[in-house]
């Protein structure tokens, strides 16, 4: 990086700590700390809401995606706008009207004690191991494309936004997510722009998508059918994203605290309402628009030399493999046919696509070999996070550069922020004032709100550390962790909202049972052994739970009648 | 369980149909898009 990229990207990240430190000073209790004294307007709401979920991973991995895979990830999000609507129907109105601080009280009051430290215990282990990820996964590349030392930016990644969150809390955390947002949106509009500004003269928009198209990068919709059969295993599709993304959806943002954290600090109901349901309005065209600048990417390496692996550091270790000699002489193959594209600048867009597809799939087949070396040498043969952030270290000019990489900065820590602060606040409501036999004084309460923020912070940076090695897509490993517990804990607050007659006893049987069935069924699943995708065990969770309480119920006592649902 | 007012419309009904609405749309144009372009 220059000399400018450096300025940049320290004064952004140093003006975000400020800004974080200046706007969170709120009243010294928990409702200051954690729910910003339930005062947030609706748009702080909806950015906050769409700053946690969009990592860092979302803004690195996601263009690597479209360029690999076509933009069919953006299925994932179809059943998002579904949950944010029985959100607003169901959840929300309950957690406003009982003043909850964490979404786990409620379940104490409509089942026991029992059954919501089970929930927040099973949220801690989640969020906590996630978010270790969410920092390694652009830490570790990062790291490998700039060669920084991994501690240290594991320590950047997700340690310096403990300043502001431990301080300010919730308010910090609210205001600084607006801020980051803004930066967010403002790079990547840059970054696309500098794409189509950089292809030759005479090609643009139309050859983008007629190229994307030709190459099966615009797959926006597939139905998962393969002859009559449905492909359960596949990741990505219309039935999965509706359906599974959906139920994944329907428990991150009304299960998980770190979601309704957020818009629990908003004034009134209304508000909170508004920031869900605005949500739901812009999230799938907000990435439809960041894959659709992966394909743009990729078509503008069918114009510029396209690297053969864009994961430069895993390539150089090959040079010194057994593979060395034979490198060389595909590396020699590979770039004779890439030179071919130079002769292809005549003619319709379509033809131009046409030709260009043709030398694309040509170079696919040295771009197998050379992941099929990697593989057999032990290395990290998949390169889909390393191909927007290459193009930016390659392409962009000075001082952009360092604004695109304190834009991944930021990403990471709004998420991480928010995690932090709903961590913190599991632990010292759900837990230690929970189970406390002394009384806690306001002041001590405070105190102890901040330290475990802290130690959250801690906690999550070493497990980034430790995940250093975990390879592969790492949006896809957070994820896949987030499925695991996500359909169980969604399935007991379905229960919880929808089953009034299934008691405590009954409900927490059934978690604990399918929880096992579903890590069971994760490793057959990872063995190849049950053909089913990860977004599906969201689904079997959530049934699981609900349809085994019921049979459970019948076997105990009747509950009574439900105290919480009384106005 | 909805006392406060839904802005703009008169009803948060309607607030849920556009919602589910603006989805049904995005996934017909996409999938125009991909027929178109593929």
């Amino acid at each position: 990086m220059s000399r400018p990229d450096w300025i940049v990207l320290a004064l952004t990240l140093l003006g975000m700590i400020a800004y974080g430190l200046y706007k969170g000073r709120a009243s010294k209790d928990l409702e200051g700390y954690f729910l910003s004294n339930r005062s947030v307007p609706w748009y702080m709401v909806l950015l906050g809401i769409m700053g946690t979920q969009a990592s860092a991973v979302t803004f690195l991995s996601a263009p690597g995606q479209a360029y690999t895979d076509g933009m069919r990830f953006v299925q994932y999000y179809f059943g998002l706008p579904l949950a944010m609507v029985v959100l607003c129907i169901s959840f929300v109105p309950v957690f406003h009207r009982l003043k909850v601080f964490t979404a786990y009280e409620y379940l104490e009051q409509r089942f026991d004690l029992k059954t919501r430290a089970l929930t927040s215990f099973l949220f801690l282990v989640q969020r906590g191991l996630s978010t270790g990820i969410s920092i390694a996964a652009p830490s570790i590349i990062l790291s490998s494309l700039l060669g920084w030392n991994i501690l240290w930016t594991n320590i950047f990644m997700g340690g310096l936004l403990i300043i502001y969150t431990v301080m300010g809390g919730a308010k910090a955390v609210a205001y600084t997510q607006q801020l980051q947002m803004i930066i967010i949106f403002g790079g990547m509009t840059i970054a696309g722009y500098l794409v189509i500004h950089r292809l030759p003269a005479g090609v643009g928009w139309t050859d983008i998508l007629h190229t994307g198209g030709k190459a099966g990068k615009l797959n926006i919709i597939t139905t998962g059918f393969r002859g009559k059969s449905f492909d359960w295993n596949d990741k990505y599709n219309l039935i999965s994203g509706v359906i599974g993304g959906f139920f994944l959806a329907l428990s991150y943002f009304g299960t998980d605290q770190s979601q309704v954290g957020r818009y629990l600090t908003a004034r009134s109901l209304t508000e909170s309402r508004i920031g869900l349901l605005l949500n739901g309005l812009v999230k799938v065209p907000m990435q439809f628009l960041i894959l659709l600048l992966g394909v743009m990417v990729f078509t503008f390496y069918q114009y510029n030399r396209e690297p053969i692996f864009f994961n430069q550091a895993e390539l150089k270790a090959l040079e010194h493999s057994k593979y060395k000699d034979s490198l060389v002489l595909v590396m020699g193959q590979y770039e004779a046919v890439d030179k071919e594209r130079i002769g292809v600048g005549t003619g319709d867009a379509v033809t131009r696509a046409q030709r260009l597809v043709t030398i694309q799939k040509e170079k696919e087949g040295y771009k197998a070999t050379i992941r099929r070396w990697l593989t057999e040498t032990g290395q990290d043969s998949n390169d889909t996070n390393y191909i927007f952030l290459r193009f930016v270290t390659d392409y962009l000019p000075k001082g952009l550069v360092g604004l695109l990489i304190a834009v991944i900065f930021l990403a990471a820590w709004g998420s991480i922020a928010a995690t932090l602060n709903s961590l913190s606040s599991c632990t010292i409501i759900d837990f230690h004032r929970r189970f406390s036999r002394r009384t806690i004084s306001v002041e001590k309460e405070y105190l102890f709100s901040r330290l475990y923020t802290l130690f959250w912070g801690i906690f999550c940076v070493a497990v980034a550390q430790l995940a250093y090695n975990i390879g592969n897509s790492l949006i896809e490993a957070v994820n896949v962790l987030g499925s695991l517990f996500y359909g169980v804990i969604l399935g007991i607050f379905l229960v919880a909202f929808y089953r009034k007659r299934i008691g405590g006893h009954a409900v927490f049987i059934s978690a604990v049972i399918v929880e096992i069935g579903v890590v069971i069924l994760t490793v057959l699943s990872r063995k190849g052994i049950v053909p089913l995708s990860f977004l599906w065990f969201n689904v079997v969770g959530a049934v699981g739970v609900v349809l085994l309480s019921e049979v459970l119920q019948l076997f105990m006592k009747k509950r009574p009648d439900p105290v919480v649902e009384k106005k | 369980m909805d006392e406060e007012r839904a802005p703009l419309f008169k009803k948060w009904s309607y607030w849920y149909a556009l919602v589910i609405g603006f989805l049904i749309v995005c996934i017909v144009l996409f999938y125009l898009l991909t027929k178109h372009f593929s």
